[in-house]
């Protein structure tokens, strides 16, 4: 630990408190991630075992480096690339106002550290302008991987409510218990219209319901035809018939037309139907892009 | 994490070289002779696959606990740490990687405790020493060593999907597992791909079950043979150090010979 100067808290992560450091031979800034070990029976928590040993496989740069492990007295800290900011910092500090060039070079970042991360069997499961950080130089990187794990086949239960409610997709609030890529998918496509619109979430849900319920009131309520299967997930319950009455040039107008129909694609109910990240990356909407 | 083996950690950092081992276990092998420490490893593998089964512990758990017990010593000497305390924080360990779910401690420790005493009491006539603090403890120390590097290729896999293009064959499957399950006990997973180890048990499981059909197919395989051969020829020794041994009768002073802690000082 005499290897870092710690200069200020950052904030609380999953499992533990984040704090800016310096290197004090490299001068180099870092976060340092301490790890609480509070539950004397656990040991290292499963959560930061999951991160430390997905990091330690993924190398790529859009996903936040995790640079060295350091343990001293019974204390166990993760040293991570330091990022000036947060994307929901960024947003708050926009007032409301975002250059479409930004836009398209975020999303598209977003897509290539998701698509590296779905090559390599890694699901992040929890999306959110939290946990996708932001360095001077524009660029983004996936963080927090506290809930992500590596899926096998054959691909098992895994535990429900693992993704902030705003950016859960409908199979997930209707307790879905098979989860694969798609459901970053879903997440992504809520950013992606959150990105447009300068930080304005696009399903602020306050319950797993009322979450239902803005989603269907903008997409149509999905229906047998749609997505067959629906009304077996265990949490099924009916919803009103919503037709998609509002035109997604309302929802996010300074998108382009190419923009919409990329976003129309991931925002799709039926999680078969959802488009991946690699097909993402090459849609029109990013033919003009500049990185 | 399927499919990604050439980018992982085990391919880039811990498919380790013949001479890499002997040179780390000079200190051992000055002391113990290479059969002796070989039977050594073979014990401990066998508490890690008891203490597995007991807890009810999948099978993948299990090999990913065996094959960091055996990554700590070819970068440790066994005086580093105990390996009765070793294996069990290895099953800890690999519990929570694999996704297994915490084992609680105390659970642990019992069956240990248990183990140790209704199953290897040839080896140990005291009960099992350590407590939660220790494994705990013992587990920075781990993680440390394995330097974070926690995900683990199996042959398995592989080995399910080599037999499905082998066609199949349920007695050959289950003879090939056994003997992947018994490589463990070997030094192949530190020095080979999984994929290869996977290759290299069916090929001595159709050997034994005298399925000549398939030589075609073997010599099919875009594989480096040569790896196959040396691979095969450390699990046919362990067979062949199996039939001259009893373990019950010699482990006690083997233990007893094996370097050792310096007795922790009294706190």
């Amino acid at each position: 630990m005499q290897k870092y100067e710690k200069l200020e808290k950052i904030g609380e992560g999953t499992y533990g408190t984040v704090f800016k450091a310096k290197n004090r031979e490299s001068h180099e800034i870092v976060a340092l991630k301490r790890v609480r070990l509070d539950d004397d029976d656990e040991g290292v928590p499963s959560s930061a075992l999951r991160e430390i040993c997905l990091l330690k496989e993924l190398k790529h740069k859009n996903i936040v480096r995790l640079y060295d492990v350091l343990h001293s007295d019974k204390k166990l800290t993760l040293v991570f690339e330091h990022c000036d900011q947060d994307l929901k910092k960024y947003f708050d500090s926009l007032n409301g106002d975002i250059d479409l060039d930004i836009v398209k070079s975020f999303m598209y970042q977003l897509l290539r550290g998701l698509a590296f991360c779905h090559s390599h069997n890694v699901l992040h499961r929890d999306l959110k302008p939290q946990n996708l950080l932001i360095n001077k130089n524009g660029e983004l990187k996936l963080a927090d991987f506290g809930l992500a794990r590596a899926f096998g086949i054959p691909v098992k239960c895994y535990s429900a409510e693992v993704v902030t409610l705003w950016y859960r997709p409908p199979d997930v609030l209707f307790g879905a218990k098979l989860y694969t890529t798609s459901i970053d998918m879903w997440s992504a496509g809520c950013i992606f219209a959150e990105l447009a619109n300068a930080g304005r979430p696009l399903f602020p849900g306050s319950d797993v319901d009322d979450q239902l319920r803005r989603i269907f009131k903008l997409l149509g309520t999905p229906t047998e035809e749609t997505w067959s299967g629906m009304a077996t997930l265990p949490d099924y319950k009916p919803f009103p018939l919503y037709q998609p009455n509002m035109s997604l040039s309302l929802v996010v107008p300074k998108l382009g037309n190419r923009g919409r129909d990329l976003l129309q694609k991931l925002l799709v109910c039926n999680p078969t139907q959802r488009m991946s990240a690699d097909d993402a990356m090459s849609h029109a909407y990013f033919s003009d892009l500049n990185l | 994490m399927a499919g990604n083996f050439w980018q992982s950690s085990h391919h880039q950092q811990w498919l380790l070289d013949k001479q890499d081992l002997i040179r780390e276990r000079q200190f051992d092998l000055s002391v113990l002779a290479e059969e002796e420490y070989q039977k050594i490893h073979i014990f401990f593998a066998s508490v890690i696959q008891t203490l597995g089964e007991q807890l009810k512990l999948r099978q993948q758990v299990i090999a990913t606990a065996t094959v960091y017990f055996k990554r700590f010593y070819a970068r440790n000497s066994l005086k580093c740490i105990d390996p009765l305390l070793l294996a069990p924080t290895c099953i800890f360990l690999a519990s929570k990687v694999e996704e297994f779910g915490v084992i609680s401690n105390t659970r642990l420790i019992t069956t240990c405790q248990t183990v140790v005493k209704n199953k290897f009491s040839y080896a140990y006539t005291q009960e099992f020493p350590y407590r939660t603090n220790h494994i705990l403890e013992c587990e920075f120390y781990l993680l440390e060593n394995l330097d974070c590097c926690l995900i683990v290729y199996q042959p398995y896999r592989p080995l399910l999907q080599l037999m499905q293009d082998l066609g199949h064959e349920e007695q050959l499957l289950t003879l090939a597992w056994k003997i992947v399950n018994d490589s463990l006990r070997t030094d192949v997973c530190l020095l080979y791909p999984p994929y290869q180890i996977a290759i290299g048990c069916m090929q001595i499981a159709c050997v034994i079950l005298q399925k000549d059909q398939h030589k075609m197919w073997f010599a099919e395989l875009n594989v480096d043979i040569e790896k196959i051969q040396e691979i095969a020829r450390y699990i046919i020794n362990l067979f062949d150090l199996w039939k001259q041994y009893d373990e019950k009768k010699e482990i006690q002073a083997l233990l007893n010979k094996m370097p050792k802690p310096k007795p922790a000082p009294q706190r």
